[in-house]
């Protein structure tokens, strides 16, 4: 039994016009998978630079006041106080001379926090043991030997392994670290800084500061200013430019389809003609055309989503190095974008349906 | 050659089928009015087999567009089957035009990715719902029955024209409206297609057909000449009638 149906006239003019079909469908795919892809990007934007931004170490400071030392429960008060994804560590200084009688500044504090915190530091070797040291790049030129680091802090000898050296172009290379406990041990110094690193833009790192300040009214805390300004101006860019990125690729595709669409309905003039003289309204020829454009943007969508989820995968692996999953949330405002371009790409076709005087289209003139 | 004044005395109009009276179809663009079609008066009646004839430009296509209830005059009452279309809303004149006419065309217009059969049936989508059983009944009324399934570009130029004609027929329309229905056809089956439509006429349809083929224009009752306000041929088989623009 033949059956005559809207849908089944549709997917025969579809496979009929094959190369237009095609032509059209690339465009609308290239347009939800550009669309996908940014999105996608987009919405793990924040996440992924911020977690880029974490490389660059703390970004809040908090120090001691100047009459006393931190609390010994200071770094406890900050983590609970920063949430559970923020890192820590604290610091202890003081200026010793080392065997060649050269005043340098040691540092006590928790590698393994630093490690974390500071990921951005070149070391070549961590310190594993209680007696071992970092030493600054320019430091290590302070000691005679850098394997066996002699160091006197108030008369008090120390005599540490140099574990590995340390580059980060900044103070840092100018100092001499060892773990807190054989520091506070050796000087008697306890800790004065803590470095924090809140993820987050600004508000967040802000919102920390203030948390911070009501805590711990006793202490300093600062932001890195340069960093978090940076971080934010950044995000921000990057944001704008996704924007713009999404819109100018839409326009162009919306350009492209509405070439395509235009061609398909000029091309089928006659066709639409003949319906309209078979008692086909108009509202039944643009409902046809409209439906085409409407399953033309909605298999670009379904087509695009998964080309875009994988172009984005691609890229975050490529740039951020961790997988970005496809977010089905995209889905409807890629759905609706494509929607716009076709509608707005059906326009001057739908004029022309409009316009069709099929006497003179069906006699060929 | 004579030329007569007005529909009256040539047709029973309590039996027209169309009537046109004092019809007008006026275009205007680039800031002038162009006369299509002026004061046409004429009756067809219900059965009558018309040919109109006329040379390219003189408002043929105009007058099929109105009798066809694809476009409304400016002036005049158009009447089909006794109602005047040239009230109507274009959607009751789609509604209209799906029920009185049938349309057969020069160049067939099939769709090209349908079937013979299909393309039968597109008549009756746009008309009501499908039948597969009565859209190829008309199939083999015009000898088409098993080339039901094939595509346009598998028919010749004469089966196309048939199938188009099957088309027309489909949802017995009282008027079969053919525009130059032989002529993209060669002579063999121009006489099929002629002999298919005198078929027609002798079961009763109204026939309307614009031809420039004296041939095929001999083979209808009465001739309506479309030229500049005067008449150029005779009647055959009827009298001809003068349409002034």
């Amino acid at each position: 039994m033949i059956k005559l149906s809207l849908i089944g006239m549709l997917r025969r003019s579809l496979v009929h016009r094959r190369a237009r079909s095609l032509s059209a469908l690339i465009a609308m795919t290239v347009s939800a998978g550009v669309a996908t892809a940014l999105l996608t990007l987009y919405a793990d934007l924040d996440a992924k630079l911020h977690k880029e931004f974490r490389s660059f170490g703390a970004n809040i400071v908090i120090t001691a006041p100047a009459t006393a030392p931190l609390q010994t429960d200071a770094l406890a008060k900050v983590k609970q106080a920063a949430g559970s994804d923020a890192l820590a560590a604290e610091f202890a200084y003081a200026v010793a001379t080392t065997d060649q009688g050269t005043p340098v500044v040691v540092g006590g504090t928790d590698f393994a926090a630093v490690k974390r915190l500071n990921s951005w530091w070149q070391v070549d070797a961590w310190p594993q043991g209680q007696d071992e040291a970092l030493l600054g790049q320019r430091a290590a030129g302070f000691v005679t030997d850098k394997k066996l680091v002699r160091l006197t802090f108030a008369g008090h000898p120390i005599t540490l392994q140099g574990a590995g050296h340390l580059r980060t172009g900044g103070d840092e290379d100018s100092r001499i670290y060892m773990p807190l406990a054989t520091f506070t041990g050796w000087t008697g110094v306890a800790p004065t800084v803590i470095e924090l690193q809140v993820p987050g833009g600004t508000a967040t790192v802000e919102a920390t500061i203030s948390r911070l300040k009501q805590d711990l009214p006793e202490m300093q805390v600062q932001p890195v200013r340069q960093l978090v300004e940076g971080e934010s101006k950044i995000v921000d860019r990057t944001h704008a430019l996704m924007y713009g990125a999404v819109l100018l690729i839409a326009l162009t595709v919306a350009v492209s389809v509405l070439a395509t669409l235009s061609a398909s309905v000029l091309e089928r003039r006659r066709d639409f003609a003949l319906m309209k003289a078979l008692g086909g309204s108009q509202m039944q020829l643009m409902g046809m055309f409209l439906l085409e454009a409407l399953v033309l943007a909605i298999a670009g969508v379904v087509v695009g989503f998964f080309a875009g989820s994988a172009a984005a995968w691609a890229i975050s692996e490529g740039n951020f190095h961790t997988a970005t999953l496809p977010h089905l949330s995209v889905l409807p405002l890629v759905l609706i974008l494509n929607l716009a371009i076709a509608a707005m790409a059906a326009l001057f076709p739908v004029r022309v349906l409009r316009g069709l005087q099929p006497a003179a289209l069906l006699k060929g003139e | 050659m004579k030329e007569l004044p007005n529909f009256e005395s040539q047709t029973r109009p309590d039996c027209a089928v169309i009537a046109l009276n004092g019809v007008t179809r006026e275009y205007s663009g680039h800031g002038s009015i162009v006369r299509a079609l002026g004061d046409a008066t004429f009756s067809i009646v219900a059965g009558e087999w018309v040919a109109i004839t006329g040379p390219s430009g003189s408002g043929k296509s105009t007058l099929v567009n109105l009798i066809g209830c694809l476009d409304r005059p400016t002036a005049g009452e158009l009447k089909i089957d006794n109602i005047d279309v040239a009230s109507m809303t274009a959607t009751e004149l789609d509604r209209f035009r799906a029920d009185k006419i049938g349309f057969i065309f020069q160049q067939f217009h099939l769709i090209p990715y349908l079937s013979a059969l299909e393309n039968v049936m597109l008549a009756q989508y746009f008309h009501s719902m499908t039948d597969e059983r009565e859209a190829l009944a008309s199939l083999e009324r015009v000898g088409l029955g098993k080339r039901a399934n094939h595509l346009p570009s598998e028919l010749s130029g004469g089966e196309q024209q048939r199938v188009c004609i099957a088309r027309a027929l489909i949802n017995n329309p009282p008027i079969l409206l053919a525009d130059e229905p032989t002529g993209n056809l060669d002579a063999a089956n121009q006489t099929i297609v002629a002999e298919l439509l005198q078929e027609l006429h002798r079961n009763g349809h109204t026939i309307v057909m614009v031809t420039h083929d004296p041939e095929m224009a001999g083979l209808a009752q009465r001739r309506i000449a479309l030229s500049h306000g005067k008449v150029f041929c005779h009647p055959v088989g009827g009298p001809v009638v003068t349409i002034r623009r």
